[in-house]
């Protein structure tokens, strides 16, 4: 925020050039080169090939008749649209990113805040501590998350036999809180980099005003890293959108968890059948969605965040 | 929540997988043969194979082969069962053009990945013709899909379905061994009172569900050469899921996805008595559930009509030659001596419980001795009855992956309350006409 801040107050002067750009092409393309070829090789091409393949369509003559691939228009797309699958699941994500990313980005500011405030001590281990789960990989947390949620295998049987939280009304939730865990920390120390950046003066002066730390965490440091917020809530938002991990884990320990659970496991299981074409479709649209959410997201905390 | 890493890989996770094929043209530059197959001629020099596949054991058969064909180096790799992972893997490399030489497919899932022009006809290539006659006929039928002048795997082995149970739990309780279907109801009741279940109604084992189908002689396919017919609700189909409707409706059965830990902690702590399952089962219940060696019996499957010997046959492979490989004689010649040769068979019966394909295969010493984890009862024996009385007419489909995940999906919503069984076959039914639809493949409405 400072660099941009400083930009402003100091706008460039029109007349001096800026001098040397010349000089620098070479080692500017040295430096810029291999990432462009990266991001050309690894996201611009499969997005485009993706794009590509939801427009093709197979055509075959005879029960094992040889397969042939044409150009089909929007009959990928149709069917993406006629999938009440898809569309369900997108539904659960929305109702899931509803709840989690509020409860999992409050939960990170007030980490945040704790380790902030000047009162607690031990504040590098409480620090390494919130932030540990997030070391562990996706994978591994949901493995972990499954055993003690399952009735037989949980070190808490006597809860989890009564508590069907493996069940269809509640495996959902059982997936929020392992993403909770996880990100949590994560989400945490990005807010709480943003409250470093805090210069002291401000709290000086709120404290000669007479604030106390609670008063100045609500009036001066909430506000000041609401920027934060807002960027962990679009890689919130783009991660719900995303879910893929955590329920195809799940789907070892429990029969709620459908094969077209979360809009990514209904590319994932189209690809299995195997139906590429349509799988891209579903992705394109995927994609598409996260894109529009995360911009109608900014553009609604945007004025707020950053004025 | 840093998770836009995943969401890039994630949006384009599809893009990716088959970028590679991008270049080499993946669409109709070799359609499928049909009888006019490529000569299959010897290559020249020594040729490295690969294979892979999950059968536990399949690196000793595989080293036998090694040393003694020091030109024709094979090189197995694991993967994970083939609706749990193999077979997308499979379908991804087909795609890329990265296919192994060699792969496992069951027979069920034969007929997709002919579909998908994955495998190459290997019947000119030298012995496999020939061969038709060492197996067991509804095997060679399977793999050749009854067309002259086709082979597009050779048979490895089959699924003979029986009944495992805990015959010391069984004794203990007073409850007779179920011979039908009906009795087996009595005995879930009476093992239900016991505090225990009698055995798991598998969500994702839909071919579990198609083995009872099968034994109750439904059908679910038909392949006229002009067109397919799907048929998941018909008569037989419809009485099976009333059955286990009944059975989940009463809490009479677990709900635990088949093979997963938790499963396996059922087992071993006694709280199953039974599983329905083939023969290759046996290795499953010894390895997840080693605390109860020596309880475990087999009997035959439970049967509809009082006095009947109908079975069912739950999964069973082949091995497959893969399109892209530049050695399919080598690989024809392995396969072949992998599925037929004694030493091989055995080695793979010792470590993967693996019922042979082969007619002579059924006579392999091994297969008639008594098995120490279950009280030394020889349990080949019953299924050796029961690969007799399997139906050989069974069909499957060409987009089997699909069709198991849209009536696992159903199954799942019964298992937890919404919906029944009979309703997710016929959403599977129609699924699986408009997947069809959707690759163009000619089917019945």
């Amino acid at each position: 925020m400072s660099t941009v801040t400083a930009g402003r107050r100091a706008p460039r002067r029109s007349g001096s050039p800026p001098r040397g750009r010349t000089h620098h092409a070479g080692a500017l393309a040295i430096l810029v080169v291999p990432f462009f070829v990266l991001f050309t090789m690894f996201y611009l091409v499969p997005i485009g090939y993706a794009v590509f393949r939801s427009f093709r369509t197979v055509e075959r003559e005879g029960t094992f008749g040889p397969a042939t691939e044409v150009f089909g228009g929007l009959t990928q797309y149709e069917q993406v649209f006629a999938s009440d699958a898809f569309w369900a699941s997108l539904g659960r994500v929305l109702l899931f990113g509803a709840v989690q990313v509020p409860v999992m980005l409050g939960l990170a500011l007030v980490l945040a805040l704790l380790i902030d405030s000047p009162l607690v001590r031990g504040k590098k281990f409480y620090r390494l501590a919130f932030f540990a789960p997030y070391a562990v990989p996706g994978v591994i947390a949901a493995i972990m998350w499954g055993f003690l949620y399952s009735p037989s295998l949980s070190p808490f049987s006597a809860v989890t036999s009564s508590v069907p939280l493996l069940g269809g009304g509640l495996v959902l939730w059982a997936i929020a809180n392992v993403v909770t865990w996880v990100y949590a920390g994560y989400n945490m120390l990005i807010i709480y980099s943003a409250l470093q950046a805090i210069p002291g003066e401000i709290y000086e002066a709120a404290r000669i005003d007479g604030a106390g730390q609670l008063r100045i965490a609500w009036s001066v440091k909430i506000p000041l890293v609401v920027p934060a917020l807002v960027l962990t809530g679009v890689f919130s938002i783009i991660g719900t959108l995303q879910l893929l991990t955590e329920p195809q884990v799940f789907r070892t320990f429990t029969t709620s968890v459908s094969s077209t659970f979360t809009p990514n496991l209904v590319v994932y299981t189209t690809s299995t059948v195997p139906n590429f074409n349509l799988a891209a479709a579903f992705s394109v649209v995927l994609a598409l969605l996260t894109f529009v959410l995360s911009f109608v997201f900014l553009r609604l905390t945007q004025r707020k965040a950053f004025q | 929540m840093h998770r836009h890493t995943l969401a890039r890989s994630g949006a384009a996770v599809v893009a990716g997988a088959v970028l590679l094929a991008g270049c080499s043209g993946s669409s109709d530059d070799g359609a499928t043969e049909g009888a006019d197959a490529p000569a299959c001629a010897p290559s020249e020099g020594p040729v490295e194979l690969t294979y892979t596949g999950w059968v536990p054991g399949m690196e000793d058969a595989v080293a036998l082969w090694n040393e003694a064909n020091p030109d024709i180096q094979v090189t197995y790799n694991t993967g994970p069962s083939g609706n749990a992972g193999t077979y997308q893997d499979f379908f991804n490399q087909l795609e890329a053009g990265q296919a192994p030489d060699l792969g496992q497919i069951e027979f069920d899932t034969l007929p997709n990945f002919r579909v998908q022009d994955g495998l190459v006809n290997i019947a000119d290539c030298e012995g496999v013709l020939e061969a038709g006659d060492q197996f067991v006929d509804w095997t060679w039928q399977q793999v050749t899909f009854g067309e002259e002048g086709s082979v597009f795997a050779i048979p490895q082995d089959t699924g003979p379905m029986a009944m495992f149970y805990r015959a010391d739990l069984f004794e203990e309780a007073g409850i007779d061994v179920p011979t039908t279907w009906d009795e087996y109801a009595d005995a879930a009741a009476a093992i239900r009172d016991e505090g225990a279940y009698i055995t798991h109604f598998p969500r994702t084992d839909v071919n579990w569900f198609a083995g009872l189908v099968w034994q109750a002689e439904g059908r679910w396919f038909e392949n006229d050469g002009e067109q397919w017919t799907v048929d998941l609700t018909g008569p037989q189909s419809t009485e099976v899921a009333d059955y286990w409707q009944g059975l989940i409706d009463e809490g009479l059965v677990k709900d635990t996805a088949g093979f997963s830990d938790e499963w396996n902690n059922e087992l071993n702590t006694g709280e199953l008595w039974t599983w329905v399952s083939a023969v290759w089962g046996s290795n499953s219940i010894s390895s997840g559930a080693p605390d109860t060696a020596g309880d475990w019996a087999v009997a035959p499957m439970p049967q509809w009509e009082p006095g009947a010997d109908a079975a069912g046959n739950w999964g069973g492979s082949s091995v497959a030659v893969l399109k892209g490989t530049d050695h399919p004689y080598e690989a024809a010649q392995f396969a072949l001596w992998l599925n037929t040769s004694e030493e091989s068979l055995t080695a793979l019966n010792e470590g993967g419980g693996l019922y042979p394909a082969t007619t002579a295969g059924l006579e392999l010493p091994a297969l008639k001795e008594g098995l120490e984890f279950y009280g030394d009862q020889p349990i080949f024996d019953v299924f050796a009855e029961a690969a007799a009385a399997t139906d050989p007419s069974f069909t499957w489909g060409p987009t089997m992956a699909q069709t198991y995940n849209d009536v696992a999906d159903g199954f799942g919503a019964a298992l937890s309350g919404s919906g029944t069984l009979l309703e997710a076959l016929q959403a599977g039914q129609d699924a699986t006409i408009r997947t069809l639809e959707s690759q163009s493949i000619p089917v019945a409405e």
